[in-house]
């Protein structure tokens, strides 16, 4: 029997969730557990699935949901396009990619960020609905737990249909079994998260427009793209960012301390190195030398700060420096 | 009625479901995405004691589809999933199957056939086995994947029948969804169901010899043929009885035809799979509307089910099909050239036909679209005119304003110069190598961009950056499928700053061979510059050494002028790691999930033992008797870079060179990313991945960590990644002691090697 009445439907009876990620951050997890709890718990129908890619961590990533009426079937496959719920595990997604593409106006938003829902909004460019903020890093690293629980958390109370006690059984039946010394910490985490929301609702106002889903099409079309799917602009990788991949940590460079080696550059998977020919003012001779780091292309690893010698890298939060100031543009 | 519970699981853990509740024997399978998650989840439950399924993990797909058939021929139950290359790479094996007529189950997990190389869902694989004398069959959702999982094996294992059966579901769309699903709560039901399966021969009954798979020519291999068609019909004409003897035992009542709302639809669409529930919901905003449209879809695509095609649309005035792939050149998808040949023989048939191709390579297909195609389909319905016979829907022409654009600066021959220079020693024999430091060779432009989407503190592109400072000049490179290529090639970015070719991990070696010699004979005609020189480089992961080792060995025997490069990182990771034959012995990876009930890696069920630890390539190169032959580690950059130089002298001068390195992979091994250059530190000083050279069959260890009082056990090694801590416990001691001992045996096996120029 289903235990609650689903509130909002759309026109084929499903309240819909999307989350928004990357990979590494465990969203397809608590996909899995939000379904799971909807359907296993509260005698929902629903189904769950994301947006695959190959196994990487730090690319983006979308999980969804689906739960309709214990009665009826679930004929949709495709993405979740216009999701009564947005959770955003990752503030920096809010700046790549539209990500809220199809969110209404009338829509909620459950995001993991330090700042007030009124901030949200802005960067968001919300047109309207309720924003639930939760600072999920750092609950999770009070409690030692991964985010996604502490996100879970946030989002049980944003949905209020779904039974809290509910939800908490379905982070046991999939933590309980083979982290059963984390079970505990992850329902504190998931704890934290459902009672450490700020939340406001915004009228849609027309400061942000709505901005209506659409799949992504390219420059390269099939009247313009070489043939074979051959690549001719080499190097191109370089229009990449890769900083949503870092999770709140940087490498920091310290010119006066470098000796200019080059074992940061041997280690860097991200090439991210500036290394330039100088006279050396000691020697008379050109020489090469460490310029600093372009950030676009870290990912955070720290590889870095673990080969130097002599500490002229050191790891830090990256919330504590202005990244724009301190890269080094390759 | 037999008891039925609800379980939240996706497509491929019900077929896994499915395997385990059938009690099958032996699974004999490769991974490839989307199909990997069948073998994962038996690997699970194999190490919670849920079943016992034998999982074998083939040399690649083509050995796991031998490993099914010997496993099938000796009288057992077995299973294997695959997708797109893996299936067709295993294509060869599938009539052998059936024309030997021994039954099996093989769950496709449907997903577009490369190349360029696509990993998400459509049809263009499925459609290669039609003509295999397999019976097809069609799972829409995770129900129906285990539910034709049951009644297909029944099928196919009917006396009258006797032929292997595939289950095909869409890759992702199902194979990756989680739904709500029943299964039977007591296997004994199922087992009542199937019977006991007693094939009338077998491979393994010794007291009455058989010869299975004779040499036949004319005039009897037609009738052969003429009786694996008549088991056809006999599948035809069982499966209803099947289906309906099911249904009264789980409620699920399947037809041979999928259709909804066609009593008295005009106007039709026929899809294959997930997209049917689309496309109902399309039906039933027009329903709303007074429209009288309709979907059709088939369970079963062998035997093709003539009879209710025919049926169905006998009063239909338009029909689009809608085929996921194209039969290139005909101008059709293969279910249009089906449903309109079958048609064909109604002649009281007059449906007006067309065909669109849609949803290639994972390309959603919305209500949208579904509501679309209806909608046109109607207009021919009701104008009693085919607007446009064929099309395809959802491409799109490209931006015609866009302009190419340029990221790396004009290449010449001195662009990459690294100021190494490598000599031989002409008494000695030996090759010298100088320049080599760190520090300068942060100068030389980087052959591959920053951007690529490599996880956080990946070992392959720091094995790439050393590998290629050694290489001067023009390099072009060959990238095995693998991380290394899907992370710095999504179309339409390219982290290239040299040529790349990529081709599929069973045959890079060999295709970068054709490579060398077209290029070389054409300077020799004059047709291209006798100066120029090019070096050849062909990049592989571990897996791509497992399934691509036979053309790796051929080109080793051919002895081309080119390098292979191996970076290991001990597992199958773009899939999401599964065993390679390189991870470490009794580690955990998705497919060999440490539990109660299963150790690990290379636990095989099998008489009297384990199989071999990890897996030594260098040495099985070194038996092909290449020039050189190298190991490499970032730990030691120096080592790495000379190497690589010399590898480079090598492939010009004398022939082929092969280097491999181990090559961290954080995620996988649940190790720290900043730790990763002392983890692999770790793996030389213990001796787990020694540093050496063979030059023309001479051995040198070129970095001696008891020389240099720093060898360590490999349990030094081994703690620093999850995969293989549990190994460290008290209860795993002996196991431990095993794998120092061939540790050392290898090690002290190397040293006499380097001591003993004959060996």
């Amino acid at each position: 029997m289903q235990k609650s009445s689903i509130p909002k439907k759309n026109q084929f009876g499903f309240y819909e969730i999307r989350l928004e990620s990357i990979g590494g951050l465990g969203a397809n997890v608590a996909g899995k557990i939000i379904a799971e709890a909807g359907v296993v718990g509260m005698g929902f129908n629903g189904s769950n699935f994301a947006s695959y890619g190959s196994e990487k961590k730090g690319t983006p990533v979308s999980s969804f949901i689906r739960y309709c009426d214990e009665d009826q079937p679930i004929r949709i496959n495709s993405p979740v396009t216009e999701p009564h719920l947005l959770g955003v595990f990752h503030e920096n997604l809010a700046a790549r990619i539209p990500i809220t593409a199809g969110v209404k106006p009338d829509a909620t938003v459950v995001i993991n960020t330090d700042k007030d829902p009124q901030k949200a909004r802005e960067y968001l460019r919300l047109a309207g609905g309720k924003i639930f903020t939760v600072d999920a890093i750092k609950i999770a690293y009070e409690e030692k737990v991964r985010m996604n629980v502490v996100m879970i958390g946030a989002i049980t109370r944003a949905m209020e249909f779904v039974d809290k006690e509910v939800m908490k059984e379905a982070i046991s039946e999939t933590f309980g079994k083979k982290y059963q010394k984390q079970l505990e910490a992850n329902l504190r985490g998931f704890e934290a998260g459902y009672s450490q929301v700020e939340v406001m609702e915004f009228d849609e106002d027309g400061r942000f427009p709505v901005i209506s889903f659409k799949e992504v099409q390219g420059d390269w079309g099939y009247e313009n793209a070489p043939i074979g799917g051959v690549i001719v602009e080499a190097g191109s990788s370089i229009l990449k960012n890769n900083q949503t991949s870092r999770q709140g940590k940087i490498p920091l460079f310290h010119l006066d301390r470098c000796i200019h080696c080059g074992m940061c550059e041997t280690t860097c998977p991200d090439y991210c190195f500036s290394f330039v020919e100088k006279e050396d003012s000691k020697t008379g001779k050109n020489q090469m030398f460490n310029e600093g780091l372009d950030y676009q292309f870290c990912k955070g690893c720290l590889r870095c700060v673990d080969v130097c010698p002599v500490e002229a890298l050191t790891e830090e939060l990256e919330a504590e420096h202005e990244i724009d100031k301190i890269t080094i543009k390759l | 009625m037999r008891e039925q519970e609800a379980v939240f699981k996706n497509g491929n853990e019900m077929a896994a479901i499915a395997a385990a509740h059938m009690d099958f024997h032996v699974m004999g399978y490769f991974p490839i995405t989307p199909s990997t998650g069948v073998s994962e989840e038996l690997s699970s439950s194999k190490a919670e004691g849920l079943h016992n399924i034998v999982l074998i993990p083939g040399d690649g797909e083509h050995g796991a589809a031998g490993i099914c058939y010997g496993a099938a021929l000796a009288g057992g139950r077995v299973i294997n999933a695959t997708s797109a290359n893996g299936l067709l790479y295993a294509l060869e094996q599938l009539p052998v199957q059936s024309g030997t007529r021994t039954p099996m189950v093989l769950n496709v997990i449907t997903r577009t056939v490369s190349g360029p190389l696509d990993i998400k869902g459509d049809h263009s694989d499925i459609m290669y086995t039609l003509n295999t004398g397999w019976i097809i069959l069609m799972a829409k959702d995770p129900q129906r994947i285990y539910d034709f999982n049951i009644v297909g094996t029944k099928i196919a294992e009917h006396e009258d029948v006797m032929l292997p059966v595939i289950v095909g579901s869409d890759g992702f769309f199902t194979s990756h969804q989680k739904r709500r699903n029943y299964v039977f709560k007591n296997r004994e039901n199922i087992k009542e169901f199937l019977g006991e399966y007693k094939p009338k021969y077998t491979a393994v009954d010794p007291e009455n010899p058989i010869t299975i798979g004779p040499y036949m020519n004319e005039p009897d291999l037609i009738n052969n043929k003429v009786q694996l068609s008549n088991a056809m019909d006999k599948a035809y004409e069982v499966l209803p009885k099947i289906l309906e003897e099911y249904g009264r035992l789980t409620g699920r009542y399947y037809n041979i035809l999928e259709t909804y709302k066609m009593e008295d639809a005009e106007a039709c669409l026929f899809v294959l799979n997930s997209s049917f529930d689309t496309a109902v919901e399309a039906v039933d905003i027009l329903r709303k509307e007074g429209k009288k449209v309709g979907i059709v879809s088939t369970n079963i695509l062998r035997p093709w089910p003539k009879k209710e095609i025919i049926e169905i649309f006998r009063n239909v005035k338009a029909l689009c099909i809608a085929d996921r792939q194209e039969s290139y050149g005909a101008k059709a998808g293969n279910m249009s050239i089906e449903i309109k040949a079958t048609l064909k023989d109604d002649p009281e048939n007059k449906t007006l036909i067309f065909n669109r191709i849609y949803g290639l390579g994972g390309k959603e297909f919305y209500v949208d679209d579904a509501l679309e195609l209806l909608k046109e389909t109607l207009k021919v319905s009701e104008s009693g005119k085919i607007i446009k016979e064929f099309d395809y829907i959802g491409a799109y022409e490209g931006n015609k304003h866009y302009e190419e654009k340029k990221y790396v600066k004009d290449v010449v021959s001195d662009f990459f110069d690294n100021k190494i220079t490598v000599e031989k020693n002409k008494e000695t024999g030996e090759l010298i190598v100088k320049g080599v430091n760190t520090r300068n060779l942060t100068e030389m432009p980087k052959r591959i961009a920053p951007g690529h989407q490599a996880c956080p503190g990946c070992g392959i592109f720091p094995n790439l950056n050393l590998l290629t400072k050694g290489l001067k000049g023009y390099v072009v490179f060959l990238f095995q499928t693998g991380c290394a290529m899907v992370v710095t090639t999504g179309y339409p970015y390219t982290a290239f700053r040299s040529t790349y070719i990529h081709n599929l991990f069973q045959n890079g070696a060999a295709t970068l061979s054709g490579v060398v010699e077209m290029f070389e004979e054409r300077k020799r005609r004059g047709e291209i510059d006798k100066n120029l020189e090019i070096n050849f480089v062909m990049v592989s992961g571990d897996g791509g050494m497992d399934i691509g080792m036979g053309p790796v060995i051929g080109t080793a025997l051919r002895n081309h002028n080119m390098i292979i490069f191996e970076y290991d990182n001990g597992g199958y990771m773009n899939t999401g790691y599964q065993l390679s034959y390189t991870t470490p012995h009794l580690a955990e990876s998705k497919t060999s999930i440490v539990g109660p009930s299963f150790a690990g890696k290379s636990t095989f069920q099998k008489k009297g033992g384990v199989s071999t630890f990890h897996k030594d390539t260098p040495m099985i190169m070194a038996g092909t008797h290449i020039p050189y032959i190298a190991t490499v580690a970032e730990s030691h950059t120096v080592d790495f870079v000379k190497k690589a130089a010399k590898a480079q002298y090598v492939a010009n001068n004398e022939g082929l060179a092969y280097v491999k390195a181990i090559s961290a992979c954080p995620l996988n091994w649940k190790s720290p990313p900043e730790e990763q250059r002392s983890v692999i530190g770790r793996a030389v000083e213990s001796c787990y991945f020694p540093l050496y050279e063979v030059y023309h069959g001479i051995t040198k260890i070129t970095y001696d960590p008891e020389k240099s009082q720093k060898k360590m056990p490999v349990s030094k090694f081994y703690d620093r990644m999850g995969v293989t801590k549990h190994l460290l416990t008290e209860e795993n001691k002996e196991e431990l002691e095993s794998i120092q001992k061939e540790i050392d045996r290898r090690w002290n096996r190397l040293k006499a090697r380097d001591e003993h120029p004959l060996l």
